[in-house]
């Protein structure tokens, strides 16, 4: 086999979008199981404690927005990885 | 002189949201390109070029919204009235939010010097989210230079606010408050915060973005409405939690250890 003759480019390209797709599942899935821990303990604080529910429901936004970086870091790394991936120049040959 | 908005003036609010959605969305999907291109619609274009610079239309926007928010505050300022109307009312209410936002986060006995950064933070993301909407225009968070930009103004006013309240010395002890092996991490910390503000601010936008252009290129025709009303949700949302991470940022540097 004439490993050097394959469209090494077009593997690649085939090989980043097969990626993206069960690596944008995954990193969605983990923090969203967070959140629902988050939401779910800041529930049952409010409902045990009404009266101290503002200042619950600013701690329950502010973990929700921390685990909500880790799904948009999976993002932007898909994201650069389909649009504008770094390592693509070193695999197509500019004729 | 107690007026008391009707039920028919929300409708009327939400009716004009919902027109000025479908509106965009009707020119947005009939720009007559044979091959719509998603990248395109998200990427800012350049206006003019001075030199070897490029101005994009992030610049160009964030300037007229700018100005357009300068001149509207001084507006609403220059004419303040003791039973506030409807502008003033609306306005009073969000200011309150903020300042009630910062007696919680920061716990600082003068909450009055972290009003300006937080608010106008808050009322720039805010409305940099919305203009969007409005047909023709680009909104500039979407282009990662934007939010970098306001998290290094967040990196740069924590030591700011820390110093004034603390000192300098005191602000500079509380990195080796336990002990000095703390030191490394704490900056560590304070980089990695500046880049997740950025990427957070950056990604949420983005995604609501590519999202409504992906809707305009399958079914132009009113499908994505929903996703863009969808996004003012998302957009005031994302102007609330920057404001509230600046808070505790600023509330760690300003708090006395305990």
């Amino acid at each position: 086999m004439d490993w050097n003759n394959l469209p090494w480019d077009k593997i690649f390209v085939v090989l980043t979008v097969l990626i993206s797709g069960p690596g944008i599942i995954v990193g969605v899935m983990v923090p969203a199981i967070g959140q629902t821990i988050v939401a779910a303990a800041g529930l049952k604080a409010i409902s045990r404690q009404p009266e101290a529910g503002d200042r619950i429901n600013s701690i329950v936004l502010l973990s929700l927005a921390m685990l909500e970086s880790l799904a948009i870091y999976v993002l932007a790394i898909i994201l650069i990885l389909i649009f504008a991936d770094p390592m693509l120049k070193y695999i197509v040959r500019v004729e | 002189m107690h007026r008391i908005y009707s039920p028919l003036t929300l409708v009327l609010l939400i009716a004009l949201v919902i027109g000025l959605a479908i509106v965009s969305n009707l020119l947005g999907g009939s720009a007559g390109e044979t091959e719509p291109n998603v990248a395109k619609e998200i990427s800012p274009y350049v206006v003019f070029t001075v030199g070897p610079l490029e101005v994009t239309s992030t610049i160009t926007h964030t300037w007229a919204m700018m100005f357009l928010l300068g001149v509207g505050a001084y507006l609403i300022g220059r004419n303040l009235q003791l039973r506030p109307a409807l502008v003033q009312n609306m306005l009073e209410w969000i200011v309150e939010a903020i300042e009630k936002l910062i007696r919680e986060m920061v716990e600082f006995e003068d909450t009055a010097i972290f009003l300006p950064i937080v608010g106008t933070l808050a009322f720039f993301v805010g409305s940099a989210n919305l203009i969007g909407l409005l047909p023709g225009l680009k909104s500039p968070t979407p282009d990662i230079n934007t939010p970098l930009a306001m998290a290094v103004v967040v990196f740069f006013s924590v030591p700011y606010f820390g110093i004034r309240t603390r000192g300098l010395g005191g602000y500079l002890k509380h990195y080796v408050e336990p002990i000095f092996l703390m030191l490394p991490i704490e900056i560590a910390s304070e980089i990695a915060r500046t880049l997740s503000l950025t990427f957070r601010l950056f990604g949420n936008i983005m995604g609501e973005e590519i999202i409504i252009s992906v809707l305009f290129v399958v079914m132009p025709l009113f499908v994505p409405v929903p996703m863009m009303l969808f996004s003012i949700f998302t957009g005031l949302l994302q102007a609330y939690i920057f404001a509230l991470l600046t808070c505790v940022y600023i509330g760690g540097a300003v708090r006395a250890h305990r």
